[in-house]
């Protein structure tokens, strides 16, 4: 494969074959998007991420043939990942608060996030460790926005919540932070 | 973390095409039994498969092949084969089908998998299911354990 390929531009023809029923064409862009699936779906269902990435996939390519433009996949496959992750989440998760020891420990998630995922690694287990500590919630917008690089408006969209809404909870999800930075 | 397992990579690949065919089955054998009766598809494929006479696959252990099936009535197709310990993908121009599998305690959880190519046949797909889906897995669970009873 070209290094330089995008990942959209390596999809596309899978995607077309795909959706024309080829199961092999299937299996290589589930080879190709799991590891992006898995990617989100970490850091927003920690305790669950293997159901959570299986009710993606299965999400995926259970409405594959109603996506139109398959350059816009990977666009929709954060889509449909992030309401599984949040659903499986939701399921499981013991909503219980932050314990501030822990948050100070792991004060740096937001630099540290942002680098891994610009060299496309695995989150650190002190990272994870901080989301998993989180509200859904919180943990969703810190990820689309952290990871993803996502702006409020499309988190909006995509969350299917007012804006004024992300930004809030932007807010109160770093607010935990800047009170483990002063202690 | 690792990707799916063979059997959860089978369950998206059947969601995705719609498969009329579709079930799991734990065998009471072990997995190197159940899969070496599964992987030997040139002369298992005929036994567990009603509609395939003949199953001929190029030698080698190549994880990509082209095999040519003949079915009941002589005609022949050609297929493409994907072959790995616990995963087998196989695709003509008219069927898929494929098959999983992972150890399960001492046992086998095995999945079968089965679909036209939607182009040609789509619409039969669910009447399909309805009538001999379930019938025809467990047909091929039946045939898998009969097949490995004999090794």
């Amino acid at each position: 494969m070209d290094d330089d390929a995008r990942p959209w531009d390596v999809a596309a023809p899978l995607v077309r074959a795909a959706q024309r029923g080829d199961a092999l064409a299937m299996d290589d862009l589930l080879g190709l998007v799991t590891p992006y699936v898995t990617r989100l779906c970490a850091p927003i269902a920690p305790a669950d991420t293997a159901d959570a990435v299986q009710e993606s996939l299965l999400a995926v390519f259970r409405g594959l043939r109603g996506l139109r433009d398959p350059l816009a996949f990977y666009g929709w496959v954060r889509a449909v990942t992030v309401r599984e992750a949040v659903r499986v989440a939701r399921r499981t998760a013991g909503e219980t608060p932050a314990d501030p020891e822990q948050i100070t420990r792991l004060r740096d998630l937001l630099p540290a996030a942002a680098e891994a995922a610009g060299a496309g690694t695995e989150l650190t287990t002190e990272v994870r460790d901080l989301l998993a500590r989180l509200p859904v919630r919180h943990r969703t917008v810190l990820v689309l926005r952290d990871l993803e690089g996502l702006d409020e408006r499309t988190m909006a969209e995509l969350l299917d919540i007012p804006e004024g809404t992300v930004k809030s909870r932007l807010s109160r999800a770093r607010s935990s932070f800047r009170k483990a930075w002063t202690r | 973390m690792n990707g799916p397992d063979p059997i959860a990579r089978l369950r998206v690949v059947a969601a995705g095409l719609r498969a009329p065919v579709y079930a799991e089955r734990r065998l009471d054998l072990p997995f190197d039994l159940v899969w070496a009766v599964v992987a030997d598809l040139e002369r298992e494929l005929p036994h567990l498969i009603p509609f395939v006479r003949e199953f001929r696959v190029p030698a080698g252990d190549s994880e990509r092949k082209r095999a040519t099936a003949v079915d009941a009535l002589g005609v022949r197709g050609p297929f493409e084969v994907r072959l790995a310990p616990g995963w087998c993908l196989m695709q003509s121009r008219l069927v898929t089908m494929g098959m999983a599998a992972v150890p399960d305690g001492t046992g086998t959880r095995l999945a079968v998998c089965g679909a036209v190519r939607p182009a040609l046949l789509g619409p039969v797909q669910r009447g399909y299911r309805r009538l001999l889906g379930e019938r025809r897995a467990r047909a091929f669970f039946r045939a898998v354990e009969r097949r490995a009873a004999l090794r």
